[in-house]
């Protein structure tokens, strides 16, 4: 028994024998931390050996195909990834750039912001803030994760037979981003509920000893607070929907140039990820190298924005802790 | 004064979820009706497999099948992986590499899901046909199989499963990964007070102990395989036929709707019958949605860890 736990108290063993020499080097505590680990004594100290090796190679074969796509992408994209790219317009046989579809994707997400957000945030505030806790808000935190599960193509269905037939507005840019904006509002509804849930009691309280009301201790302390907080949950949402595809084929349309109008054929609007399908699909053999400096762009983008609200999250997370 | 007009403004959005659901139902209800009224159609279409508008056949069986199948693949790939990664993560990493691994797995999830498809489209399909078939068809031990028979393209549920795993895996990872973390240390240290190794904790105590977690996990990332529209759409090969082996092609939901929904749209039938498609996409992701939040709550209840 007293051999099984050798393999434990290994981490033990090892600070205890670094600890009278502080100039140990980290190459050199690496070392001892795996000769640590791999001193097997028992066939129960073999098998958790093994076992620990497979574990660690499950997680490596989990994180291959990251560097798989991002290296086939970089390799094959990058020569087309010149300033042509994001400056000229494609022109009628698809040879120039991807300026429409660059500009495209952010007016789509200017829209869907510009309607979700407010929506979500205003919703996140009413639930946490002003409904006590119990049914209100269980209905509104059930419906926004029933609504974060509905597939996107779906919504893109939706979107099509309610806002472009039925509401009669038709495919374009106003469509593309409404459709968008739906698909934003369970991410952003729940991590704004989450940040004002980790704003501390005593800043309200604080702020209602010195008389304020609700809605000026919501609106001057609490949602202050949570900025960050909520600043994150829309940059994940924005990374979300910058890459959605299958909403926007039956609600954005598809075009060569920069939507000129608000409603109707000129405010069709191109979009990155729909540039890269239509790319795809084609025959011609230059789209396909152009399609992969595209999802490059793309790429660069979503993971951009994916890291800045980890930055965000992190030290909000230091701050507050 | 304030308070109370803030209060009843707020009503507004705090609801605009419960909204957009309702509408979402019963507009895909509304324009699915037809189909399931008309006689060429009617409930029965959900097991009738021959799909062909211009015959006004509209049997949508053959697309839940490949729905089925492709979302069968994906779990049976990407659960093991997930779950042993998540282990990995959360019991034997050091905290340094488990920053960074974190970190690559949430990039992972934030990869859209077009880009994966394209990577698929071009490197794993031609994989699979220029490789990965002769290899096994060629090889005595596998070529018996019956599941490796057939000429192939590279077009597959193969591919569709593979690429399916692969975008699962973060979520899978995160989910089973929180659940792992949130187990008490104190199951940890009284397991390994009684001898046990690290493994042996790790797999009878702490996984056993996080099993809602994971069990959520797994229905969350069902959710999402059956309702994966792009990457499935350009690897499957989009072919109206019941995919017997792994190499052939298959139609799944989301593609048909996709490919047909532009076209069909003039055709009151045809248009309904692929929004009853969609419909049925919606039912079985609420009710994943619905399953995934019970077992969290059940698991939470016998465990006593509400």
């Amino acid at each position: 028994m007293s051999s099984d736990s050798c393999a434990t108290s290994g981490a033990a063993n090892e600070t205890a024998s670094s600890a009278p020499e502080p100039e140990i080097g980290p190459t050199r505590r690496s070392l001892l931390w795996l000769k640590s680990q791999l001193l097997v004594k028992t066939r129960r100290e073999a098998k958790d050996l093994l076992l620990k090796i497979l574990f660690a190679i499950t997680t490596l074969i989990v994180i291959l195909p990251f560097f798989l796509i991002v290296i086939q992408l970089a390799v094959t994209g990058l020569s087309g990834l010149t300033l042509d790219l994001f400056t000229t317009f494609p022109g009628a046989s698809l040879t120039g750039g991807i300026r429409n579809a660059i500009v495209g994707t952010i007016l789509l997400v200017l829209v869907a912001g510009g309607v979700g957000i407010p929506l979500s945030v205003l919703g996140a505030v009413y639930i946490s803030e002003y409904s006590p806790p119990g049914r209100i808000r269980s209905t509104v935190e059930f419906a926004s994760d029933v609504l974060a599960g509905i597939p996107s193509i779906v919504f893109g269905a939706f979107g099509f037979a309610f806002i472009v037939v039925f509401l009669n507005v038709g495919m374009g840019l106003v469509s593309g981003g409404l459709t968008l904006a739906f698909m934003m509002m369970p991410t952003v509804l729940r991590t704004t509920q989450e940040a004002l849930r980790q704003v501390p009691v005593s800043l309200r309280e604080a702020s209602f000893a010195l008389g304020a009301t609700k809605w000026t201790t919501t609106w001057r302390v609490t949602i202050r607070a949570a900025f960050p907080g909520i600043v994150t949950g829309v940059l994940l949402a924005i990374g979300r929907v910058m890459g959605e595809t299958a909403p926007l084929i039956f609600t954005s349309g598809n075009s060569l140039t920069t939507p000129t109008s608000i409603l109707g054929p000129a405010s069709w609007v191109a979009s990155l990820p729909f540039t890269i399908w239509a790319y795809v699909s084609d025959p011609r053999p230059y789209l396909q190298v152009k399609a992969q400096s595209t999802a490059l762009a793309l790429l660069v983008m979503v993971l951009a924005v994916d890291v800045v609200a980890n930055y965000i999250s992190r030290k909000v997370t230091r701050r507050l802790v | 004064m304030q308070d109370a007009v803030g209060k009843f403004v707020l009503l507004v959005p705090a609801f605009a979820g419960s909204a957009l659901i309702i509408l979402i139902l019963t507009f895909l209800w509304y324009e699915a009706t037809p189909i399931f009224l008309a006689p060429q159609g009617g409930p029965s279409i959900v097991i009738q497999p021959i799909w062909d508008p211009n015959r006004d056949l509209y049997g949508i069986a053959l697309f839940i099948l490949g729905s089925f199948i492709c979302t069968f693949l994906a779990i049976a790939m990407a659960v093991p992986l997930g779950i042993g990664a998540a282990v990995f993560l959360s019991e034997f990493c050091p905290p340094r590499i488990r920053t960074s691994l974190r970190m690559i797995v949430e990039m992972m999830a934030a990869i859209p899901s077009i880009v994966y498809g394209l990577w698929a489209y071009i490197v794993m399909v031609p994989w699979i046909k220029n490789s990965f078939a002769p290899a096994v068809q060629s090889n005595p031990l596998t070529a018996w199989m019956p599941w490796f028979q057939g000429s192939t393209n590279g077009l597959s549920v193969l591919a569709g499963g593979t690429i399916l795993a692969i975008m699962l895996l973060p979520t899978v990872v995160a989910v089973s990964d929180d659940a792992l973390r949130s187990v008490p240390s104190s199951y940890r240290e009284a397991s390994l007070a009684l001898g046990a190794t690290k493994t042996e904790t790790a797999v009878k105590i702490v996984v056993s102990a996080a099993i809602p977690g994971i069990g959520a996990a797994i229905v969350l990332s069902l959710g999402r395989a059956v309702g994966e529209t792009m990457a499935v759409l350009m690897v499957t090969g989009n072919s109206l036929q019941i995919p017997f082996t792994l190499l052939d092609p298959a139609y799944v939901m989301t593609s048909i709707i996709t490919n047909q929904l532009g076209y069909a749209f003039v055709f009151p039938l045809w248009r309904s019958a692929l929004f009853a498609v969609a419909f049925v996409l919606l039912m079985m992701s609420v009710s994943f949605t619905v399953i995934a939040k019970w077992f969290v709550k059940w698991g939470m209840k016998t465990r006593g860890l509400v």
